[in-house]
């Protein structure tokens, strides 16, 4: 058969063919590279996979949907840094399955929310957001306090992180690995084999909702927020660093 | 030609089609009245009512589900299996699995959709489904291809018309695309949910691969393949040229699956591939026009259809928005309008210039075609299709024009500084600001809703008498055969 | 010249001039020759093939060719 377009139009296997061909290159060139090149991820102190606690709370933050206003990723401009903090880097995401950047800021970037307010104004916010900004668009969240949380999966959950890549520990072996990656303290927390134990902890020292009596899922949401953005201490880098890897 | 004697009902399977077709209107109705609802709510906060189900951030996923893959999805397969088997004068292939595609795709839709209002999602934007949908729909595409292509291959001659090309290429992507992005672990075998394979700027990058070409092949390629059948018939006149559809073809299969990292810029991903991915969107715009003018040019000579026929109105004003949004795309991916514009409502009114002003106006008037064809009957009232055109262009025109004003706006108040280089507003100074553009912005989604329930209602109509009229004739017939036989 | 093609660094130009060549290549033969320019244009009328009406003498135009379907 003699190749040239006419046999194309008139075989669809060729086409088929061709038309993968065409749709391939694109995907391949743009995404591939991005995990052999190093520079994609910046190497910086600091970050480290969610706890238990904080990791359902992030579950909780994709069940509700707040990726579709709220956003994860600080650009680097003036009036966003002044508003948010520094600007956001890939390190800062790595152990995010699936990420949450964002596409549409209905409501201010979350990225650098950690620690700029208090646990108390969160909880009074989600409940009712128009209780302390009252020009607020957001829904209230008020079965977050209400629904005790379920934890009963959250072995099963980091185990299935774990395939994807996240360093939680399972053997000896990986929990040495941790402890020397993250130090003690961080590395007790990724152990799959006390989460449950873990999370209850963490729950009950932060006491995120001011009810020690129980977990509820806003404890978890709030574990979550209050830890965003703030693992990389930014005082320990100077600016010309991150430039790098941009 | 010896099919011409044959009935099309019975040298066709229409059925399917109908269904399909039928679908496709359900559907609409239901996602765009959920994103009228959550443009209200967005407006009106108190319209949540603390109800979980139907909170902007649950509803949300659900309106964009159902309008691009209920709405569009069943509308793309009711034109594609009409399509490919008109102009291949072929019936179609393999029935059973054709109807193994319509019940997949519908009950994907419903446990999709039902399980977002209850908490059960990806959270990945446009592929939300659970992992167990995820491999429902990864069986009705494969059903999907082998069907197309069996029947591609029962074509009367040699040559592949260049609509089903289209349609081949849009199902091949949709594949590749809907199998990379949903890759993840469940967390367990009776477990709703799982966690992506990809994290961080990976994740992202093949999200907007994803997200991107959703757009491109989905909701663009396979409606150029509907308006390379549907703008001939109904002009009564072949496309303007069939070289530059050759063309357009390959430059657009090539180039969309490098554009998504405009959804990037700014962003931790590296610069280089946001950068590539800019240049491409801008290259783009050259297919993209090309395919508009051939749509268009194609009644160069028969202007005067658009003052007679409300339907060719639909068509030709779906290509002026095409080529509307296809430069506003473009322009948008430029990285210094995009850190304007990129995060804003200007971004949602793009988008919405495309799904509203392309692909629904297109659907719209191949439907208006089609629907009459399929039950072989006269549409009931083509003055009801004027009012629908004026109500849906309507509601498109406040729609957008909203959302320039809202987006752009937050944009320079979020950049603004005051004299001592202080931020000019704070968030929630926007948010205020914007109240008006969101009702303006409901209020055009409202008048798209009529437009499309008063469509229903024509078609309603249009079947009824389809029927009677069938009713009336074998009555006729029988009563015929009764004398005979007396 | 294969030790060009060896640095990593020239894949990019060469990328591009693989690509420009084969746009070009689609163009010179879908708009030269006369005869195919027939050819191709005829395919337009495929849709009015199967036309109760009128069918017959539009598709007296679509080159008839005995080609296997594959």
């Amino acid at each position: 058969m003699k190749l040239n377009h006419e046999s194309i139009e008139i075989n669809a296997g060729l086409m088929i063919v061709l038309i993968m061909l065409a749709i391939s290159i694109g995907g391949l060139v743009e995404v591939v590279p991005l995990y052999y090149i190093e520079d994609t991820v910046e190497k910086v102190d600091g970050v480290r996979p969610y706890t238990p606690l904080e990791q359902r709370g992030r579950d909780i933050f994709i069940r509700e949907g707040c990726y579709t206003c709220h956003s994860q990723m600080v650009r680097p401009f003036r009036d966003e840094d002044m508003r948010y903090g520094h600007y956001s880097l890939a390190a800062e995401s790595q152990y995010d399955h699936p990420f949450q950047w964002g596409s549409k800021r209905t409501g201010p970037d979350l990225a650098r929310v950690g620690g700029k307010y208090s646990n108390a104004w969160h909880v009074k916010h989600l409940v009712n957001p128009r209780s302390v900004v009252p020009e607020s668009i957001m829904p209230n969240y008020p079965w977050l306090l209400k629904t005790e949380l379920d934890y009963s999966d959250i072995a099963a959950r980091m185990r299935a992180l774990k395939a994807v890549g996240v360093p939680y520990s399972e053997t000896d072996e990986e929990y040495q690995a941790n402890v020397e990656k993250f130090g003690k303290e961080i590395a007790e927390m990724l152990d799959i084999n006390n989460a449950e134990k873990n999370l209850v902890k963490q729950a009950e020292a932060g006491n995120y909702d001011k009810d020690p009596s129980r977990v509820t899922e806003m404890d978890a949401l709030v574990a979550y927020l209050q830890v965003l953005g703030t693992m990389v201490d930014f005082s320990k880098y100077d600016e010309g660093y991150f430039a790098e890897f941009r | 030609m010896a099919q011409g004697a044959v009935a099309a009902d019975t040298q066709y399977d229409y059925d399917i089609v109908k269904k399909f077709a039928i679908m496709a209107l359900v559907w609409g109705v239901l996602g765009m009245t959920a994103g009228t609802y959550i443009a209200s709510e967005l407006a009106f906060p108190f319209l949540n009512f603390d109800i979980a189900q139907i909170t902007f951030g649950r509803l949300r996923p659900g309106h964009t589900t159902m309008v691009i893959f209920g709405f569009g999805g069943n509308a793309l397969f009711a034109t594609s299996y009409y399509v490919v088997q008109r102009t291949c004068q072929a019936r179609l292939w393999g029935s059973g699995l054709a109807n193994f595609t319509f019940w997949g795709w519908q009950a994907a839709l419903v446990i999709g959709v039902l399980g977002y209002m209850n908490g059960i999602t990806d959270g990945k934007e446009y592929a939300e489904f659970p992992w167990y949908v995820d491999i429902l729909i990864t069986l009705v595409w494969v059903a999907y291809f082998v069907v197309y292509v069996q029947t591609l291959r029962r074509r009367s001659q040699p040559h592949i018309y260049v609509a089903n090309w289209f349609y081949l290429a849009f199902i091949l992507a949709t594949a590749i695309l809907h199998i990379f992005r949903n890759l993840a672990v469940p967390v367990g075998l009776f477990h709703p949910e799982s966690y992506s394979l990809y994290a961080g700027v990976q994740d992202a990058m093949v999200q907007w691969w994803y997200g991107h070409n959703a757009v491109g092949f989905f909701l663009t390629a396979a409606f150029l393949g509907m308006m390379y059948y549907f703008v001939p018939k109904q002009a009564g006149r072949p496309i303007y040229s069939y070289r530059l559809s050759i063309i357009h073809f390959w430059a657009l299969s090539f180039m969309y699956m490098w554009v998504g990292g405009h959804h990037l810029h700014w962003t931790a991903l590296p610069d280089w591939t946001s950068s590539l991915a800019a240049a491409f969107s801008i290259l783009l715009l050259m297919p993209s026009w090309g395919g508009m003018i051939n749509g268009i040019m194609t009644l160069s000579g028969a202007w005067e259809k658009l003052r007679t026929d409300p339907i060719m109105l639909f068509l030709i004003t779906a290509l002026s928005f095409y080529g509307m949004s296809t430069f506003e795309g473009p322009m948008m991916s430029l990285k210094s309008v995009n850190a304007l514009s990129h995060y804003t409502d200007w971004t949602v009114g793009h988008v919405h210039s495309g799904a509203l002003g392309w692909v629904a106006m297109i659907t719209f008037g191949s439907f208006y075609h089609l629907i009459p064809r399929l039950w072989e009957t006269r549409l009931w009232s083509t003055r009801l299709v004027y009012v629908h055109f004026w109500l849906a262009t309507i509601g498109i025109v406040l729609y957008i024009a909203a959302m320039w004003v809202s987006g752009i706006g937050q944009g320079l108040m979020l950049r603004a500084f005051d004299d001592y280089g202080n931020l000019a507003y704070t968030f929630i100074e926007s948010v205020q600001f914007m109240h008006w553009p969101l009702v303006v912005r409901a209020l055009g989604g409202a008048f798209f809703v009529s437009g499309i329930l008063l469509m229903c209602f024509n078609v309603y109509m249009t079947v009824r008498t389809a029927k009677q009229e069938q009713a009336a004739l074998e009555g006729k017939i029988a009563a015929k055969v009764a004398q005979a036989g007396a | 010249m294969f030790e060009w093609l060896s640095h990593m660094e020239n894949t990019k130009p060469l990328a591009l001039v693989i690509f420009f060549v084969t746009f070009v290549g689609i163009l010179l033969y879908v708009f030269s020759g006369r005869k195919r320019a027939e050819r191709l244009e005829s395919y337009k009328n495929i849709p009015f093939l199967d036309d109760e009406e009128g069918a017959s003498d539009r598709a007296g135009k679509v080159a008839d060719k005995d080609q296997d379907n594959g």
